[in-house]
């Protein structure tokens, strides 16, 4: 731990019943970083964030805010939510219903008995950031979702948490709201200079959005890194195949050179790829390769295969062509319309990675 | 959600007004005389006593074709009724969902008034019916005439479940069946109907376990041909030996408890299971009514003719009878029309108290019961631990406990602690058991109400630093608000209907409309009786009024 880490959580542990739901996670947050908690469902990352909060019970582990330690099951410290001093947005904003914008805002600052005076001022500059000022008299049921969601953040800022926790931000708006949302998102954190833990089961969003990610699987963390890691150094079949759009093809290990190897896929190709597994020649692998690796070619050459063609489809930037090879379905992006038949495909050895 | 010491100084003191009543009835049915006796020893000797008595076991036979009959007749109509009410396009659906309510929130001892002064020997409607026909092909006196009373007057239970059940079934479940090439009636069949067995099957129990605790219309319509059923039977104890058989009557409370609270833990269990069969529902669109073409015009008139039997009879019955002076064949209703026994109501202290008393402990009690039952599910809210599952086995309790019995109970209790016995004769002990004879149904309407919060609303006041009873003054409970109105006017007509709970509490300062009215009726003041019950069925119409005209649902 350096003296720039904020929040630090330390083997966290926490079963429903007998159900374990997070076995044991560690990791830190920096002063002014955003970090994205990324995982399918299940994997634990709510589960993970509302640990941090106060609001569900872990049974070993400790969690550590500012260097002060807010649980700790070691030493019997287990401080309440409502002394965390932290600030959440929830996933469905969690506005109360029977509070203008202005009381939604202005409550965390009645609670710390802040003078009345001073917590009009404080109310509204929170509210004139987020670009809210005309609506402090609105009820939360007379805001589009946006707006709420801009209120939760507001909510969450007022008495200035030294970490601000999100849980899905951007899950409730509409997908074409959602990416300018992101944008925004990111540019309010990055000039606010917060701290920010974020949980989404998008990996675009936690790409575009966060300085470090950690993907959750099954209550552990798989891997971490900053996005270009993430993206570009998978550890894991279960990290490559989350991040990006994928083809994924079963086959033997045919050949290993060094730190790469060569798969006999049941497919019928035979393709060279980076080694990321320890099974020995004819053991059972599989190869994956990102969408956009893969490229139509001339001719025949190293780790190229004449396929069948069977459609294009046109999404707007770009064709994707849909392949049948043996019972595997391969997909290839392209610029061009290209009629069904049999074409060359090229699947570069450093951006196929054996697992 | 309150913090450790008040929950479970909240959860004690609920125990302790639970437990002690019952406990002391469980208590007392083994001691050989009063518990306050000296000479009182434990024995099983209420029980022989009991179970020597040729009475006992013809009012357990009675009480057991009172449940089934009652079953039978209410389980297949109340569900037909359901069906034809969501399911189709009947005409004036929508304006006949209130009256269909209406025996639910009037008082069995009103309607069983209600029968005799319409349908009995001298009845205004035997009197009309003789007097268009020859004679009359009823005895309302008879104990299947009781039964097909006790269903007839149940059938909205079971609408109230079954329709629910109904509205709650996704459309999608049932066009899938229709595109799978499923007509109609194949698809009631093979699909609403089994969806819907879980709550029909919750219902039976129910309406059984009613049938075990009913009193008011054998009370009234039993007494003539003495057909007794437990709860009668029970009381009728009270003179049997002439000196006060307490031990007797606990005994046979304890006998009917063995039954009931079984009962009780099945509907739970069913309940459970009739929720995890909804939760599966899918999401529900607008559902198409079947078309019942020229057969709509048969289902409406057996509806009204249901509502006129259940409703229009007792009910006018009643509010003639309170303005004649006498009644009989060949009387002409014009020249016997008086207001004479509402002057005699209001003339006499005791009426008047009855009447002020059971506004009161609607109004004030009501309230006071609300505030109550809102510290219990306060308590528990969104709590699964230990404390909370105990909470939900104490409200369940009551339940298996008839009103008469409970009133007695509390009686006793008020009779045996030193610091509550000047309690005794205020309204204070009629309000204590009425709110835990109430308990459950309270319960349930608040934790309804509470269940609405969000609870991300919580957790939000909860991080931006709000503590626990913060939480709940400052969102949960204003989030409640409307909740906690319509509980309130729902209480205020359940306390108004109720009779039996007070009957053992009655004396000079207690007087309640309800345990007025078996008492006067014992002594055969029917006048005043009839007065007595328009006044009481006036309250609760004045409070549906308003609960209708606020949209408080009349069901959860």
């Amino acid at each position: 731990m350096t003296d720039k880490t904020i929040l630090s959580v330390d083997n966290l542990a926490l079963s429903y019943g007998s159900n374990p739901i997070l076995k044991g996670v560690s990791m830190q947050l920096r002063r002014g970083e955003v970090v994205s908690l990324l995982g399918p469902s299940g994997s634990g990352k709510t589960t993970l964030l509302r640990a941090v909060a106060g609001l569900e019970q872990p049974h070993t582990g400790s969690v550590t805010i500012a260097g002060r330690a807010i649980y700790d099951a070691a030493a019997g410290i287990d401080i309440p939510a409502e002394k965390r001093d932290l600030g959440l947005v929830f996933q469905s904003y969690a506005l109360w219903p029977h509070k203008t914008v202005f009381d939604n805002v202005a409550y965390p600052l009645k609670l710390r008995k802040v003078a009345a005076g001073e917590m009009g001022t404080r109310v509204h500059a929170a509210l004139k950031n987020l670009g809210l000022d005309h609506l402090a008299e609105r009820y939360p049921h007379q805001l589009s979702g946006g707006q709420q969601q801009r209120v939760s953040i507001a909510r969450a800022l007022v008495y200035n948490p030294p970490v601000i926790l999100l849980d899905e931000p951007l899950s409730n708006l509409d997908a074409k709201m959602r990416e300018e949302a992101r944008a925004w998102l990111r540019n309010l954190i990055v000039e606010m200079q917060l701290s920010a833990l974020v949980v989404t089961h998008d990996q675009s969003e936690a790409m575009a959005m966060s300085d470090r990610i950690l993907l959750l699987n099954g209550g552990v963390i798989e891997q971490q890194g900053t996005p270009q890691e993430m993206y570009g150094q998978p550890q894991t079949h279960f990290v490559a195949d989350f991040m990006g759009s994928n083809n994924v093809m079963k086959g033997r290990i045919g050949d290993i050179r060094g730190g790469e190897a060569r798969i006999d896929l049941d497919n019928g190709m035979a393709v060279w790829g980076l080694r990321r597994t320890n099974a020995a020649i004819g053991h059972e692998a599989c190869a994956v390769v990102r969408v956009e690796q893969a490229q139509l070619c001339e001719g025949p050459g190293d780790n190229r295969a004449e396929i069948e063609l069977v459609t294009s489809m046109f999404l707007g930037d770009r064709f994707e062509y849909v392949f049948h090879a043996g019972d595997d379905l391969l997909r290839v992006w392209g610029k061009t319309h290209e009629a069904p038949g049999r074409r060359w495909v090229s699947l570069p050895a450093g951006g196929v990675w054996i697992f | 959600m309150l913090q450790t010491l008040p929950r479970r100084a909240v959860v004690a003191l609920l125990a302790l007004s639970v437990f002690f009543p019952i406990g002391l009835v469980l208590w007392q049915s083994v001691l050989s005389g009063p518990f306050f006796m000296p000479a009182a020893v434990p024995s099983l000797e209420s029980y022989a006593f009991i179970f020597n008595d040729p009475d006992f076991w013809q009012a357990g036979r009675n009480t057991l074709a009172v449940a089934f009959g009652m079953g039978a007749i209410a389980i297949p109509l109340g569900a037909i009724l359901a069906f034809i009410m969501v399911r189709t396009d009947l005409p004036g659906r929508r304006w006949l969902e209130t009256p269909i309510l209406v025996p639910i929130f009037v008082s069995p001892v009103v309607l069983g008034f209600g029968y005799v002064v319409s349908l009995g020997p001298v009845g205004f409607f035997s009197v009309w019916f003789q007097e268009l026909f020859g004679s009359v092909p009823w005895n309302i006196y008879s104990l299947a005439s009781i039964i097909v009373i006790a269903g007839l007057t149940h059938v909205p239970h079971v609408y109230l479940y079954s329709s629910s059940a109904l509205r709650n079934l996704g459309s999608d479940v049932e066009e899938a069946a229709r595109l799978s090439g499923a007509g109609p009636f194949r698809v009631a069949r093979d699909v609403s109907l089994p969806m819907v067995s879980p709550a029909l099957l919750y219902v039976g129990v129910l309406v059984f376990f009613l049938g075990f605790e009913i009193f008011g219309l054998p009370l009234i319509l039993g007494d003539p041909e003495g057909h007794l059923v437990l709860t009668t039977y029970l009381y009728k104890l009270t003179n049997k030996l002439g000196t006060p058989s307490y031990h007797l009557m606990a005994a046979v409370a304890t006998c009917i408890i063995a039954v009931t609270f079984p009962l009780v833990l099945l509907q739970r269990a069913l309940l459970k299971s009739a929720q995890r069969f909804v939760a599966m529902k899918g999401k529900s669109a607008r559902q198409r009514p079947l078309m019942l073409g020229p057969w709509k015009w048969l289902a409406l008139a057996l509806i009204l003719a249901w509502l006129f039997v259940t409703v229009v009879v007792p009910v006018s019955g009643i509010a003639l009878r309170s303005v004649v002076s006498s009644w009989g064949q060949g009387v002409n209703l014009l020249e016997v029309l008086t207001l004479d026994h509402f002057r005699a109501v209001f003339e006499e202290d005791t009426m008047i108290r009855s009447i002020i008393n059971s506004v009161l402990i609607g109004t004030l009690g009501g309230a006071l019961a609300i505030g109550c039952y809102l510290a219990v599910g306060l308590a528990i809210h969104r709590k699964n631990d230990g404390l909370a599952r105990f909470v939900d086995y104490i409200v369940l309790t009551p339940r298996a406990v008839p009103g008469l019995m409970a009133g007695l109970a509390v009686f006793w209790v008020f009779l045996f602690v030193p610091f509550l016995s000047p309690l005794r004769s205020t309204l204070f002990s009629v309000w204590f058991a009425y709110a835990v004879v109430w308990l459950a149904y309270g319960m349930r309407l608040i934790q309804s109400a509470l269940m609405q919060v969000g609870p991300e609303l919580e957790e939000a006041g909860r991080l931006v630093g709000a503590s626990h009873s913060r939480v709940s003054r400052d969102i949960t409970i204003p989030l409640v608000r409307n909740g906690l109105l319509g509980a309130w006017l729902l209480v205020f007509m359940i306390f108004e209907r109720e009779y039996s709970t007070g009957v053992y509490l009655l004396s000079p300062g207690t007087e309640v409309i309800g345990a007025q009215i078996v008492s006067l009726w014992a002594s055969g003041a029917v006048d005043v009786v009839a007065a007595l019950s328009l006044i009481n069925m006036a309250l609760v119409g004045i409070g549906l009024a308003i609960a209708l005209r606020f949209g408080v649902k009349l069901h959860d």
